[in-house]
């Protein structure tokens, strides 16, 4: 039995136990379906918080005890060897009834356990839940601060206006806008008022401004119709005048007219009233066909005359003046007055007198030539615009020469490089860059061109800084320029002729000439155009000529095209604005076959000599007139020449393309194995130079 | 008036300038010291330049321009040569020597002329397109190849005609002669080299035709011969102009070489050392080996060349000088290329 025994207890142990363990799962799996066992858990939980657990302690306390004596007292018995079985068996009951309260006291405390964790655990989770409310409500709170501090920054637009100041708006606004018992004392109010009052004032003033516009215009028109008829009374006056000018005549009143004239030459700026004297005398004494007068305003003229003294004393106190100014300017930087001013001077700079000379030179049936001389105050140089009248029978309408008519180009270069684009006194570079005007040439639509020619009939001299007028240099110009402008207005003219029939594919020789060509010249012209110096700049049989400076910028360049069956020569014509007494350069291209130029073939360097070296030839007597069609027709004579004794020409099969129609005894000469270029007219025959 | 100085017009300067851009130099020699060189321009004008000064470290622009220049004849200068004493030239008119003391001195004066007989046509006096000058035996025979299609040759001991080569059927543009027999050859526009001895000068020894000759024929440049030289052996011949340069062997009268030049033709040629050079109508100089293989090709100012000459007189002168259709003439020095120009003003 003591053998057995202990096993037993453990047997009992293990028994006990195991309902134990199991009991949490048992009761889990059976919690749906019995509702018995779930009541004994219920009441078990309710038990739990009924109980104090200290008394449970002292429960399990005594239990343990309990057993503790139970087995001591069986194993005393059992020592004693007299082991009273009843005795024992009820200590053992006893002891293992204490057992059950033990396992009721252990199942208490896990269930109390449990409660203990829910509760810890429901806690934790409302902590939870307030902290997430706090983090709401403190964004909220970050939020509305920044919605408050956009508030705060806002600026309404009236704020950029200028308003009247509030004691002048509580005096000038009427009370039905003012309020002053409600805006007294509100701001805002206040506000809004003047802002009511402001607008009202604006209408106000844009009404008035149209008002005034309008009635601006009225005036304006007023005066306008009022000009009209004033310059309807000019022709009038006109006519008038014209009519009484017979009776003048038949008074012979002229004598008056021309002491007239005499005494408005007493206001003539001095080298003006050179130009008059002279020109007059020399068209008294030499030339019929010019005419002199003086035009312009006296009162001004006499005006000028008296200012000029006392300007000369002021004119160094007003440097300073204006010195100091402009300091001042440029530290205040105000430009839109500093650049008026400056425009002021340079229109001051360019005045002109004003009183003009006029020169009309008629020049035979071409026309007339206008010239009209200006002095100009400050600058002290005389300049010239001029206008060409043509006469009824001359030929216009060809485009390529339409510019050479001009007023703006038809002197140039009438003494050798002599533009008349910068101004001939050295002395007012200084004053022109002073005004940064740098180039005298934009100014000159305005002023007119200060050709040389014109300073010396003036008398004008700029050898040293300070202009001398003299008599003598006037004079001895006289003659020759007068010569030359005459030559001029002739030579453009029959050059426009050339153009305009160049144009039309005819080359036309006048019968003076005819000897110099034989009678048959086959290749025709045609095209003629006018051409630009970038055009000819560009061409490489040209570069030659523009690096000899036989060709400039300022000359006029034209591209003529000629053709004989399948060749094609193609000329470019350099005309100087001297022409003609520059003769025009010519340099060719010839398209037959391949492209022949100066640069690869010696014939055509010979074919462009004829006309750039041999031109004087082709000038008979005093007349250059016909230079340039003259130079023309020979380079067409040249071109047929150049195909009838190309070598290529003959050595085709069949007949040549070009049949021989000049008659030359050598088709080539020398070593170079020149073509015979040369016509002599005598026999009709070429031969080479 | 000093303004009328001021502006003076400058019609003489313009015609100047295109005078020189026109000029064409057909012909050049050097004076026997080999000191100066003078060139003959197509408006009959010898320039006179001192090559010494302008080949001289310290040149400066004024030795690039001639130290004389004088007109000689009305018409081009096509040809110019040169004796111990005489420079002469030739071209349009007469053949005039010029005493070299005297152009040296700036003070031409007409040595003696030799005038060209009177020709059939009558209409023009024949030119003179090549001179050449033979010493032998102390008499001196002048060649002149003319425009009357004749080659004359004058003894100038006594200053006559000694000769008339006739045959070519068109003017004579190049005249060579051989240095070891008394023979010479002409080139002809009539597409003809012929060899001429000059003691049987009525008939040609033989004709040569370059142009029937495949290798070297250009139809579309035509027949004509601008250039024929002989080498110093007297073996070989060289020719060209409208067909292809090409050499002749004298005895066989075979071409063995041919140069071609595609687009050029050539109007000069000679024989230097071991090489030949030519030139034509294009601005360079070629120099060939015997083999027909180019040796340089030596770009030049002139666009058609007429001359080329080298001066063997003076050793420290040593240069080829080209000569052409333009108012420069380009001076090398080691013959490779341009040293430098000297300009007709």
């Amino acid at each position: 039995m003591s053998a057995s025994s202990p096993k037993e207890k453990e047997k009992k142990k293990k028994r006990t136990i195991r309902p134990e363990i199991s009991a949490p799962k048992i009761q889990v799996a059976k919690k749906p379906k019995n509702e018995l066992s779930t009541g004994r858990q219920f009441s078990e939980e309710d038990e739990v918080e009924k109980r104090d657990p200290l008394d449970d302690l002292k429960e399990h306390k005594q239990a343990c005890s309990e057993i503790r004596n139970s087995i001591k007292s069986i194993s005393a018995m059992k020592d004693a060897g007299k082991p009273d079985t009843g005795e024992v068996e009820e200590l053992r009951t006893q002891g293992t009834l204490q057992f059950l309260v033990l396992k009721k006291l252990n199942r208490l405390a896990h269930i109390r356990c449990k409660k203990v964790r829910d509760s810890t655990n429901e806690a934790k989770q409302k902590i939870d839940q307030y902290h997430l409310q706090l983090q709401n409500l403190l964004y909220e709170v970050m939020h509305l601060q920044k919605e408050i501090t956009k508030c705060l920054e806002f600026k309404s637009k009236d704020e950029e206006i200028d308003l009247v100041g509030v004691e002048d708006f509580y005096k000038e606004a009427p009370p039905e806008i003012s309020r002053p018992e409600v805006t007294k004392n509100d701001p805002h109010q206040q506000t809004l008022a003047r802002l009511e009052w402001e607008l009202e004032q604006r209408k106000r003033l844009s009404a008035n401004f149209k008002e005034t516009q309008n009635s601006k215009n009225l005036i304006s028109q007023d005066i306008k119709s009022k000009k009209e008829y004033l310059e309807s009374l000019q022709p009038k006056l006109v006519s008038i005048m014209q009519a009484t000018k017979p009776v003048q005549e038949s008074l012979n009143m002229r004598f008056d007219e021309i002491q007239e004239q005499h005494q408005t030459a007493q206001h003539l700026p001095q080298p003006l009233y050179v130009l008059y004297m002279q020109s007059s005398a020399y068209k008294e004494a030499c030339d019929k066909n010019m005419a002199v007068s003086i035009e312009g305003d006296v009162e001004a003229a006499k005006t000028v005359e008296s200012q000029q003294d006392q300007e000369q004393d002021e004119d160094s106190d007003s440097d300073q003046e204006e010195q100091e100014q402009s300091k001042r300017k440029s530290k205040h930087r105000r430009h839109t007055t500093s650049s008026d001013r400056l425009e002021q001077k340079r229109e001051k700079l360019l005045k002109s007198h004003p009183l003009t000379v006029v020169l009309e030179i008629k020049c035979k049936e071409e026309g007339t030539l206008h010239l009209v001389f200006s002095y100009l105050l400050v600058l002290k140089i005389v300049t010239v615009t001029v206008k060409l009248l043509p006469g009824k029978d001359v030929v216009s309408g060809n485009i390529s020469g339409s510019d050479l008519l001009a007023p703006d180009s038809i002197l140039t270069c009438l003494y050798p490089g002599d533009e008349g684009k910068s101004t001939p006194n050295p002395a007012n570079q200084f004053e022109l860059n002073r005004l940064s005007m740098d180039s005298f040439s934009f100014y000159i639509s305005k002023v007119g061109h200060p050709y040389l020619w014109v300073q010396w009939l003036s008398g004008l001299q700029f050898l040293t800084a300070s202009p001398l007028t003299n008599d003598q240099v006037s004079s001895s110009h006289m003659e020759e320029t007068i010569r030359r402008l005459r030559r001029r207005v002739a030579s453009r003219l029959s050059l426009q002729k050339q153009l305009a029939s160049l144009e039309h594919g005819s080359v036309p020789v006048s019968s003076e000439y005819m000897s110099l060509f034989p009678p048959k010249i086959s290749s025709r012209l045609v095209s003629w155009r006018r051409s630009t110096y970038d055009d000819f700049a560009a061409l490489p049989y040209c570069k030659h000529l523009i690096d000899s400076c036989l060709a400039k910028d300022s000359d006029l360049f034209f591209t003529t095209c000629a053709e004989r069956g399948s060749a094609k020569l193609k000329v470019e014509v350099v005309v100087s604005p001297d022409y003609p007494r520059t003769p025009p350069v010519m340099a060719v291209v010839l398209q037959w076959r391949t492209d022949h130029t100066n640069l690869n073939d010696v014939n055509i360097r010979d074919m462009e000599a004829e006309v750039n070296i041999h031109y004087g030839e082709l000038i008979k007597g005093k007349s250059h007139d016909q230079l340039l069609t003259n130079q023309i027709q020979r380079m067409l004579m040249c071109f047929d020449l150049f195909l009838e004794t190309e070598a290529g020409n003959e050595a085709m099969e069949g007949p040549a393309e070009f049949p021989k129609e000049k008659i030359c005894p050598r088709m080539t000469r020398g070593p170079i194995r020149s073509k015979p270029y040369k016509y002599l007219p005598q026999m009709g025959i070429f031969t080479q130079r | 008036m000093a303004g009328t100085l001021q502006f003076r017009d400058h019609d003489g300067a313009q015609e100047a300038i295109r005078k020189q851009l026109h000029t064409t130099i057909f012909s050049q020699a050097f004076s026997p010291g080999g000191k100066y060189l003078a060139v003959g321009t197509s408006f009959g004008e010898i320039a006179v330049f001192n090559i010494s000064a302008s080949l001289s470290r310290n040149s400066n622009e004024e030795d690039m321009k001639p130290t004389f220049l004088f007109k000689a004849t009305d018409g081009p200068i096509y040809c110019l040569t040169t004796t111990d004493k005489f420079l002469i030239s030739a071209g349009t008119g007469d053949v005039i020597a010029w005493n070299w003391v005297d152009v040296l001195r700036k003070t031409p004066k007409v040595a003696w002329s030799l005038p060209i007989p009177t020709n059939r046509y009558g209409l023009s006096n024949p030119e003179v397109n090549s001179l050449a000058i033979e010493s032998k035996d102390g008499g001196k025979r002048l060649f002149a190849g003319c425009g009357d299609n004749n080659t004359y040759i004058w003894d100038l001991e006594s200053g006559s005609l000694v000769q008339t080569l006739a045959g070519h059927t068109d003017y004579v543009h190049s005249v060579a002669l051989k240095s070891l027999s008394d023979q010479c050859v002409t080139g002809s526009e009539d597409g003809t080299v012929r060899l001429w001895d000059l003691r049987t000068p009525q008939e040609p020894v033989a004709v040569i035709e370059p142009y029937s000759e495949v290798t070297c024929a250009r139809s579309e440049y035509g027949r004509w011969i601008g250039c024929v030289a002989v080498d110093p052996t007297d073996d070989w011949l060289v020719c060209g102009g409208g067909p292809k340069l090409s050499l002749w062997h004298l005895r066989t009268f075979a071409v063995t070489t041919v140069f071609d030049t595609p687009g050029a033709c050539q109007q000069y040629t000679s024989f230097f050392e071991d090489t030949i050079i030519s030139a034509g109508s294009e601005p360079y100089v070629n120099h060939w080996y015997i083999n027909g293989d180019r040796r340089s090709r030596v770009p030049c100012t002139p666009t058609s060349v007429c001359n080329v000459t080298i001066n063997s007189e003076a050793e420290n002168n040593k240069v080829l000088s080209v000569v052409g259709s333009s108012a420069k003439v380009d001076l090398c020095t080691n013959f490779g290329y341009k040293a430098l120009s000297l300009t007709v003003c």
